[in-house]
């Protein structure tokens, strides 16, 4: 078993050039123009991880071998994310968002967060599917609504993503690298609470946040120190149902008057109200019924 | 990959997708395409959470994050209840029906001149051909259907 393991690791070594390569090529004639159009995400998927591999040999990114996969899921993550803003149409956005979950889903399985990983999976793939149903039952069946092809201040939002993504970068940038374990804690450089991460950094990992029994000590964590955030967040799932619930009763009251009102305007939902404009309504066909049949 | 620059990289995709996400959020007229940028903000900073948490050695980020599926759950009921309503009683999903919600002083943002549709996206949807005689129905099921 591990000779085989040994066998493969060696292969891989020798040979994931030429698979990157492979790779490309796949991915690239599936983004050509065909007289199919089927496969094009599928190449697209492909040749980026293609590219990923490839850029991990790379002499000019250093150290970056393993950080291949990251980057491959990274690539794939973010350009979904780009896709699903940047779509017409809203069927295509969600699946767009559903594949930017699939790649923060294996982003978290990377990270050794299994639970995460698949509780975002089980718990998105029901929203998708119904933000999915929504998306077809709302939308506008003589082809794209106006609404989807004009942005609104679009010249607005993309420099100030720009300026938030650039500030929360250089952030990043000038602030990690201060991270020094050389650097002592409290001094002018790097006033941070850097006690706990110089402890991170000096300390040989302690392999207990990815350790084999990770949902018993998930579990025990979450049972323990975060009892109470655990209620509360109970609470709050009971009072976003009847809230949910409450928005949606409240419209069907005020369509119940109007249907009271106007009992040909629209449906009437609630009993009382069906009971209340079918009196109203039979006294009026009485009067009016030569006009029902036309 | 050493933790730093795990770290960091987990922190760069993170900040990508939460800036994605506000860029869509503010600029998309699409109620329901507004509600995927919010999702997609929380999942750019569940991806942070995890990252620091893996950092520090703490479950805290990871349980954070369960958190932020929880809240999330709760904004997808809420919010698809109200993208629900406010759909009935306008007939779209633009956001841009519901401006006279803004401020007071705030001059309205009127939509000049419309991109026409692009004919590639353009949908030709199969039509049915009625065929066969027409049922018999009564008076009554006539009245009713109307109203179903």
């Amino acid at each position: 078993m591990t000779n085989l393991l040994e066998r493969l690791t060696a292969w891989w070594h020798a040979y994931n050039v030429y698979v990157a390569l492979v790779l490309v090529a796949v991915g690239l004639y599936l983004l050509l123009p065909r007289r199919r159009s089927w496969g094009r995400a599928a190449g697209a998927v492909t040749s980026v991880i293609g590219m990923g591999l490839l850029a991990a040999r790379s002499p000019a990114f250093a150290g970056f071998f393993q950080q291949g996969v990251f980057w491959s899921l990274a690539a794939v993550t973010i350009s979904a994310a780009a896709a699903t803003v940047t779509f017409r149409n809203p069927v295509y956005c969600a699946i767009w968002f559903a594949l930017a979950l699939l790649g923060t889903a294996a982003l978290f399985f990377y990270q050794g967060a299994q639970f995460l990983g698949v509780a975002t999976v089980v718990v998105y793939a029901g929203a998708i599917l119904v933000t999915f149903l929504f998306v077809l039952m709302l939308a506008n069946p003589k082809g794209q609504a106006y609404y989807d092809r004009i942005s609104w201040e679009a010249w607005l939002a993309a420099p100030a993503a720009a300026v938030l993504l650039g500030v929360m970068t250089v952030a990043l940038a000038r602030g990690l690298p201060a991270i020094d374990p050389a650097v002592p804690a409290g001094s002018p450089d790097f006033p941070v609470p850097a006690v706990s991460v110089a402890r991170a950094m000096s300390q040989p990992r302690v392999e207990e946040i990815l350790a084999t029994d990770h949902m018993a000590h998930l579990g025990g964590q979450l049972f323990s120190r975060y009892l109470l955030a655990i209620e509360i967040a109970g609470t709050l799932l009971l009072v976003a149902l009847v809230g949910a619930v409450a928005i949606v009763v409240h419209e069907q009251r005020s369509r119940a008057t109007v249907d009271a009102a106007h009992p040909t305007a629209g449906h009437a939902l609630t009993p009382a109200a069906l009971a209340a404009g079918r009196t109203q309504h039979d006294s009026q066909f009485a009067g009016a019924g030569a006009n029902i049949h036309e | 990959m050493n933790e730093i620059s795990l770290l960091q990289n987990y922190l760069f995709v993170g900040a990508v997708l939460f800036a994605l996400g506000m860029a869509g959020f503010i600029c998309r007229r699409n109620m329901i395409v507004m509600f995927l940028c919010a999702e997609m903000m929380l999942q750019g900073v569940s991806l942070s959470l995890v990252a620091w948490g893996r950092f520090y050695n703490d479950w805290g980020g990871q349980i954070m994050t369960i958190f932020i599926l929880t809240v999330a759950a709760c904004e997808a009921a809420l919010a698809l209840a109200l993208v629900m309503m406010l759909f009935r009683s306008s007939g779209k999903l633009d956001i841009l029906v519901w401006q006279y919600d803004r401020e007071e002083n705030q001059a309205p943002i009127v939509d000049r001149e419309l991109p026409e549709e692009p004919v590639s996206d353009r949908t030709h949807w199969p039509e049915l051909v009625p065929a066969g005689i027409e049922p018999d129905q009564t008076k009554l099921e006539v009245r009713y259907r109307r109203r179903i």
